[in-house]
């Protein structure tokens, strides 16, 4: 059955109907460069959805599927920290199933801003070489007139 | 015909009826010839050299190229012969001989290399080692100090000396001399360097020793301030790091820094020096040596000032917004703003413009000619100048004529109102130097202040010039019988009401002296003022009106300051409507005053010429560049004049320098003094003028230490300055006072 130009076309047919109709294939396919078939295990609030098929082996068994809004620039920071522990094999018990205790000092997931314009960038500690002359402004003038006064 | 274009005319025609044609001058020669005496030969590891009588063994070394090892021996300061590292075998010579303190003798055979002589140096390095901490690597002094390379050189590669008892090496107290000096007295070799500097060239004793053999120190005996406005020089003198510069600690070694050669604006001498740099950093200012000007000496203003220029700085420019209040802009707005306040301005009468004391000669002429183009004449200097007799159109008239040199060779010094301690520090050590070895006669007008040598207190007042012109006074007589007298005057006296009469009288003084001392040298040149500006010759060299006084009377429009700080010109002063504007490097009073600020650059951010007191026109150049968005200040009116749709006809540094050959040649001739003449044509115009003096004294602004350090833009922006003042003023208030 797996095997003939039959089961190849089968097989092409289940894999239209899993990302549903030629054009998401395709999509998928050019997001991704790689046509997998799985059982959806779960999504997460962001819009990133799970997936799961033991026929591929353990690494490649499970995976995510990005948001459809982040377009090509998906990257693995975009994964909560709950499901990277099931994506990573930590866990097999996908959140779920078994939701972890939300702490109040949790915060949300915030992805790798590096090469964007929020990137973290250190703030110097070194003091300037040149130290520039300060005209007088609206408030230090303010502060000499009550101080004279 | 005015008056002034009358005399303008006699000269010209006078120059004329002397030469035939206007006279090219030719540079001085300052070195007068002497008999020469008989030179006696000597043999420096056998090969022979003939030298002057009277001079050591050492020199007589240096001569044939073999140069001895040294502490304690130093070119310009008395001779001690302490540190024994100088020692030389002599045949015929039972010991090795201290070479810095033998005088040669005919015939002498000195072997300089031979195994006596290097075991004399093992050893001496071996005792001054025993002593010597082994503390280089957080040494100031690492890598430019003398017992590093000499121990390298010529040490032993081993110590015999073994601590058996442990009883550690000998340990001193630091010394707490003052904010500029960082002292580290177990480094001290006493080799008395800056002892004799102390007492010979600063002439300040507050240094000294105690104590003799191993328990000599050096010091001050109580704790008290190193009180010289010279004393940064006992650290270039130090040959270990047991005086370091305070400012300059751990911050970089001698290897890492760039060095450029420079010239100092902090007076009106142009001491040579050389700034070290650090990735765009000015670290430390040392001198440079040259013996026409400042020797090797420079003042602390001009060594520690340079923090001031990280200080206050003009980075960007600025327009004033609607609130009226300095917001930084760019270029291109603040250009197109000034132009177009140019252009409503209209013709050139309404304005005015006034260069201050740290101006280029590039930048002068650059701003004349753009200001001459717009058809305003109105472009003045801060430092005044009397308007009488030929005034500024003989150079003769400001120049220091006698050159800093010639005072050496000078037998009689008549100061009139000045101070060269605190205007001209490094000429007032020349004074006294020439005090010291040539027995220079020096007398004073003005009031009894500490010049750091003796001299005949004339008096205060205007009485006595009058008295000396006419030949009444006292002292006339022995003024009359110098053979080489030089007048120094000083530039501060243009500031008083009757600055013509004493400038005349001065000149006229001078002009009798010389008719004296023209038996003995008819090139020698009597009368000198003393600038206390370094851009005050090249001033007026290009034509610069030296009267402020007239852009008050003017009541411009539009006035442009050029690095303008001494507030001589208030808002005030001006009309309500007045628009000025400022360029310049620091934030000082001129920019508090402005309407529009364009950063110009400091004297070490610059290729660019200054002519000094003599007239000699020396370069400084770039060590950093301009902070942000300053700029060049020829560059910076270059451009404004574009955006006006004037033309200057040069587009970078040589062009607008064959301009400046145009005007002033000699401002391009680099490291030499043009003659100046034509003292009698002067005298001869000075005859209409009617001397009448007011009575005040003659008195210098600046008399005290404290005051000397902080009188420009940017000392006023120094920290180390300040600190300096605030040393002074303490130690003033101490018990341990002279």
């Amino acid at each position: 059955m797996t095997e003939g130009a039959l089961a190849k076309v089968r097989q092409w047919f289940m894999i239209m109907r899993h990302y549903g109709g030629i054009k998401n294939t395709i999509l998928a396919l050019y997001r991704y460069d790689d046509l997998k078939v799985g059982k959806c295990i779960g999504a997460d609030k962001y819009g990133n959805h799970y997936y799961q098929n033991h026929r591929y082996f353990v690494g490649r068994s499970r995976w995510v599927k990005y948001a459809d809004r982040v377009g090509l620039d998906y990257d693995a920071s975009q994964v909560p920290p709950e499901w990277h522990r099931w994506l990573q094999y930590i866990t097999d018990d996908p959140p779920t199933t078994t939701p972890l205790k939300r702490q109040p000092w949790m915060i949300d997931n915030i992805e790798n801003k590096t090469g964007t314009s929020q990137a973290y960038v250190p703030y110097t500690t070194v003091p300037n070489k040149i130290e520039s002359w300060k005209p007088p402004s609206p408030t230090t003038t303010q502060q000499t007139v009550t101080m004279k006064t | 015909m005015s008056g002034i274009q009358l005399n303008r005319l006699l000269v010209a025609l006078n120059r004329i009826k002397q030469h035939g044609y206007i006279p090219i001058c030719k540079q001085s020669t300052a070195a007068q010839s002497k008999k020469e005496p008989e030179k006696i030969e000597v043999f420096v590891d056998g090969k022979p050299v003939q030298v002057e009588p009277n001079t050591t063994v050492l020199q007589a070394c240096a001569v044939a190229g073999v140069e001895i090892p040294r502490y304690c021996y130093h070119d310009r300061l008395s001779i001690a012969g302490n540190c024994r590292m100088c020692l030389v075998e002599i045949e015929k010579s039972p010991k090795p001989v201290a070479s810095c303190a033998m005088p040669v003798m005919k015939g002498m055979r000195i072997l300089t290399d031979s195994p006596l002589t290097k075991r004399a140096r093992e050893g001496v390095m071996e005792f001054l080692l025993v002593n010597h901490p082994l503390d280089c690597p957080i040494c100031d002094q690492g890598g430019e100090c003398d017992l590093q390379d000499q121990s390298m050189a010529f040490g032993s590669d081993r110590s015999r000396f073994t601590d058996n008892e442990f009883s550690g090496k000998r340990s001193v107290e630091d010394k707490n001399i003052g904010p500029l000096i960082k002292t580290s007295m177990n480094r001290c070799i006493h080799c008395t360097r800056c002892v004799r500097f102390g007492s010979e060239i600063a002439g300040v004793s507050d240094l000294g020793t105690t104590g003799r053999g191993s328990d000599m120190i050096i010091g001050t005996y109580v704790e008290r301030l190193f009180m010289s406005e010279l004393s940064g020089n006992v650290i270039d003198l130090c040959p270990v790091g047991a005086l370091t510069s305070k400012p300059y600690a751990f911050t970089a070694r001698p290897w890492e820094t760039r060095k450029a050669e420079s010239i100092d604006v902090m007076d009106a001498l142009g001491s040579n020096i050389v700034v070290h740099t650090r990735s765009g950093d000015v670290l430390r200012i040392l001198p440079r040596t040259n013996d026409e000007v400042n020797e090797e000496w420079i003042s602390d203003k001009t060594r520690f000032a340079y923090d001031g220029l990280k200080r206050q700085r003009l980075t960007a420019p600025m327009l004033k917004n609607r609130d009226g209040y300095l917001v930084p802009c760019d270029w291109e707005d603040a250009l197109s703003v000034v132009a177009e306040r140019i252009g409503r301005t209209g013709s050139g009468s309404k304005m005015a413009a006034l260069a201050g004391r740290f101006c280029d000669a590039e930048g002068l002429i650059a701003l004349k000619d753009f200001m001459n183009q717009l058809g305003c004449e109105t472009v003045c200097v801060e430092e005044r100048f009397p308007n009488v007799g030929a005034s500024i159109d003989l150079r003769s008239n400001y120049l220091f004529n006698g050159t800093i040199a010639g005072i050496e060779q000078a037998d009689l010094v008549l100061l009139i109102g000045t101070n060269p301690r605190y205007e001209a520090s490094v000429l007032n050590a020349r004074i006294r130097k020439a005090w010291t070895h040539n027995d220079l006669q020096v007398a004073v007008i003005g009031p009894k202040i500490d010049l750091t040598y003796p001299y005949e207190h004339l008096g205060d007042n205007t009485n006595v010039l009058n008295e000396l012109t006419s030949g009444k006074h006292a002292f006339s007589k022995t003024l009359n019988e110098a053979k080489r007298p030089l007048v120094i005057l000083g530039s501060s006296m243009f500031e008083r009401p009757d600055a013509t009469s004493i400038y005349a009288s001065a000149a006229q003084l001078s002009e009798k002296l010389r008719d004296v001392s023209a038996k003995e040298d008819k090139e020698w040149r009597v009368f000198n003022v003393l600038h206390r500006y370094a851009s005050q010759v090249a001033a007026l060299d290009l034509g610069y009106k030296p009267d402020f006084k007239s852009i008050i009377d003017l009541k411009p429009s539009l006035l442009y300051l050029f690095d303008a700080d001494e507030g001589l010109i208030k808002r005030e002063d001006l009309p309500k409507d007045c628009y000025i504007i400022y360029q310049g490097h620091h934030g000082d009073r001129g920019a508090q005053i402005a309407d529009a600020i364009l950063p110009g650059a400091a004297y070490t951010e610059k290729h660019a010429i200054y002519a000094n007191t003599e007239g000699r026109a020396q370069q400084t150049h770039l060590a950093t560049t301009p902070p942000g968005k300053a700029r060049e200040d020829w560059k910076i009116i270059r451009a404004l004049a574009e955006v006006c749709g004037v033309a200057l006809n040069y587009n970078d540094l040589d062009e607008i320098r064959d301009r400046l050959e145009e005007v002033a040649p000699n401002l391009t001739r680099m490291d030499s003094i043009e003659e100046a003449n034509y003292f009698k044509q002067n005298v001869e115009l000075l005859k209409q003028h009617k001397t009448s003096f007011n009575n005040q004294p003659l008195t210098p602004p600046i008399n005290e230490l404290k005051d000397f350090y902080m009188t420009d833009s940017i000392s006023r922006a120094s920290l180390t300055m300040a600190k300096c003042v605030k040393a002074v003023e303490q130690q003033l208030k101490s018990r341990h006072t002279n």
